[in-house]
């Protein structure tokens, strides 16, 4: 659960990021609008890297659980 | 399924209900405070409000009652009846009660709105053919929930967390027929959503019926 | 249902790859982005400035163009004076006598040359016809609009306000249809473990439910990003949309339930039964509800996104693969989740 809102946290900061962007330089709208593909490839690296970092830090605990007993 | 267990299940839930006369008038009491805060708060309510409210306000009274119906009993309880009845007799009178219960309650609701402010339905037929269904898939969500959350230690925080998004769907094409009824849209296919709600109705029934002995075992 | 070696998880990042390079690097087709004037009067001659969108107006050895009333009644341009790759001016004579009786007609601009082929924009003109009361066809051609130019490469389709985010179907709209299918293994592990009672059903039914829930999610922050570009909002009130976040909502119950309950046993069972209950929730949700009512969705209303025709052969060169892709990349990460809870089984059962 705590994964979930942590990436939505961070997904509406990068969305305000783009919306601060589009209103200002128009920059993601420049060349037939192809920044809003990079975007979304964008938020599904973001959002596989939360999860293999979440992933790590799981296994670490196990890990360190392994090593005590 | 048996339906002679199954009125005995039902009659026991109704005395049982009757011999805690608070918590009834708990419920209904939650009903008309809420109607008046709200007539107090609007003054005049127009029939798209009236929609929405008469639903929302259904929705929590019922949930505040149905919650009840499966966690006032003890484990113990539990355990006999697992010695007596079928599983699906017992699933089926409590739906059953909990189906009318929440009718007995959207009654209440229906004439506190009256009394306070009026009745906007023009399509008495359509509204009460789609009360009936939306009422029984409520009825099919809130008692399959608290199933759940009784086996699972009764928690009652658990029931609204779930109970809530599962019966959305079914809210959303009630208030559509509900807004075609008061005629605040014209559709003509809205014998459509009447029998979506119908289907969405017996695939939740069906679901129930089929999983509630998995889980009654436990 | 754990697949032995590597070889899957290996072509699922070959072919993401292939989805993503491909993608992104063949480019869209020509298409028309504005066109001055919109309307005119039957037997003028008008001067039509044209901006074309990834055109090649000035490199090109013959520009022509026609307006097209219907598909037999069509006229050719008088002139066509290219100022630059993307500009150009058409001059045309409108006839004053229509084969159609109709008070206003709208005519579709259609541009064509040896380098991007032939390419249209509908109802670009709307002429009002000064008289209506007979038709003749005489002024009006129909014999050299075959004589087509093919545009060279493959290239993906051109929609007005999509632009180049069409390509966003591979990635936005294939999660979607790889959130289904990781459900339906979900599904059938939850079902498999009510009916067998074998604990390794459950941590796959749950760890397939967590991707599919994550690709719900990504689903719709792409898709919101991309309604910002196309319709200039991040959410809108369109059915699919609130229907889908409805869907992740009971989704998210789920988590919750999961998170709730201490007991192996009784947590195994309730999720389990839970989990096909809001699948079945959801069938109408997704499937049913959003046909019923307008959406700004593919297939709904005529709007400028993709579904039927606008899923041409160029797009399903990457759409398809793209979904195989992604099922293939979240049944890795739902297995590294299983062997996860294994382990985690392991240890503290012991």
């Amino acid at each position: 659960m705590k994964k979930f809102v942590l990436f939505i946290v961070i997904q509406i900061i990068v969305l305000q990021g783009i919306a601060a962007q589009s209103g200002g330089g128009d920059f993601l709208r420049s060349v037939g609008k192809i920044y809003s593909v990079v975007a979304v490839i964008a938020v599904i690296f973001i959002g596989i890297f939360i999860f293999l970092f979440r992933l790590d830090r799981k296994l670490t605990k196990l890990e360190n659980h392994i090593k005590n007993e | 399924m048996d339906l002679i267990k199954v009125k005995d299940i039902f009659i026991k839930e109704l005395s049982i209900e009757f011999r805690q006369k608070f918590a009834l008038g708990g419920v209904f009491l939650f009903a008309a405070t809420v109607v008046f805060l709200i007539f107090k708060s609007f003054n005049e309510i127009n029939p798209r409000e009236w929609t929405i409210l008469i639903w929302i306000i259904l929705l929590f009274a019922g949930l505040n009652a149905v919650v009840k119906s499966f966690l006032q009993e003890k484990k113990e309880t539990y355990l006999y009846y697992y010695t007596l009845f079928s599983p699906i007799d017992l699933i089926v009178a409590k739906l059953l009660y909990n189906f009318l219960f929440l009718c007995g309650i959207f009654f209440i609701i229906i004439l506190f709105m009256g009394l306070f402010s009026s009745f906007p339905v023009k399509d008495f037929g359509l509204f009460a053919i789609g009360a009936a269904l939306g009422i029984f898939g409520i009825s099919v969500v809130f008692t399959f929930v608290s199933v759940i959350s009784a086996s699972d230690n009764g928690n009652a925080t658990l029931m609204s967390i779930l109970a809530l998004p599962l019966v959305l769907p079914i809210l959303l094409l009630l208030l559509k027929i509900s807004a075609v009824s008061v005629r605040l849209l014209t559709d003509t296919a809205i014998a459509e959503d009447v029998w979506l709600l119908f289907g969405v109705d017996s695939i939740l029934l069906g679901a129930m019926l089929l999983l509630f002995p998995a889980l009654w075992r436990s | 249902m754990v697949v032995k070696g590597w070889w899957w998880k290996f072509s699922g990042v070959i072919i993401f790859l292939y989805v993503i390079i491909g993608g992104l690097t063949i480019p869209t087709r020509s298409g028309i982005t504005k066109s001055q004037p919109g309307s005119a009067q039957s037997g003028d001659s008008i001067s039509m400035t044209v901006e074309g969108y990834n055109t090649h107006f000035l490199s090109a050895g013959l520009n022509r163009a026609w307006l097209k009333l219907d598909s037999l009644y069509a006229i050719k341009a008088k002139n066509v004076n290219a100022t630059s790759e993307v500009d150009i001016s058409i001059t045309f004579d409108i006839p004053k006598i229509f084969p159609a009786t109709e008070n206003v007609q709208p005519l579709t601009l259609i541009i064509d040359n040896e380098i991007d082929g032939a390419f249209v924009q509908p109802n670009s003109l709307f002429v009002t016809l000064s008289d209506s009361s007979y038709s003749d066809k005489s002024q009006w051609i129909n014999a050299e609009m075959k004589a087509f130019n093919k545009a060279k490469g493959i290239k993906f389709p051109y929609r007005n306000i999509l632009n180049e985010t069409i390509r966003n179907t591979f990635f936005h709209v294939a999660l979607w249809f790889a959130m289904f299918i990781l459900l339906i293994i979900g599904l059938y592990h939850a079902i498999q473990y009510l009916r067998t009672g074998n604990f390794d059903h459950d941590i796959q039914s749950s760890s397939f439910n967590r991707i599919a829930i994550m690709y719900g999610i990504f689903g719709l922050i792409t898709g919101s990003i991309w309604a910002k570009f196309t319709w200039n909002t991040f959410w809108t009130t369109d059915v699919k949309l609130n229907m889908t976040a409805v869907a992740m909502l009971i989704y998210l119950a789920y988590l919750v339930l999961r998170g709730s309950s201490s007991d192996h046993d009784k947590r195994a069972k309730v999720s389990a039964s839970y989990s096909i209950f809001a699948f079945l929730a959801l069938i109408p949700l997704v499937f049913v509800i959003p046909r019923l009512t307008d959406s700004l969705h593919p297939g709904n209303g005529g709007n400028p996104a993709l579904g039927g025709e606008d899923l041409d052969n160029t797009l399903r060169l990457f759409f398809y693969p793209s979904i195989v892709a992604l099922i293939l990349l979240g049944s890795w990460m739902a297995n590294l989740l299983i062997r996860y809870e294994r382990l985690k089984e392991k240890i503290f059962m012991k």
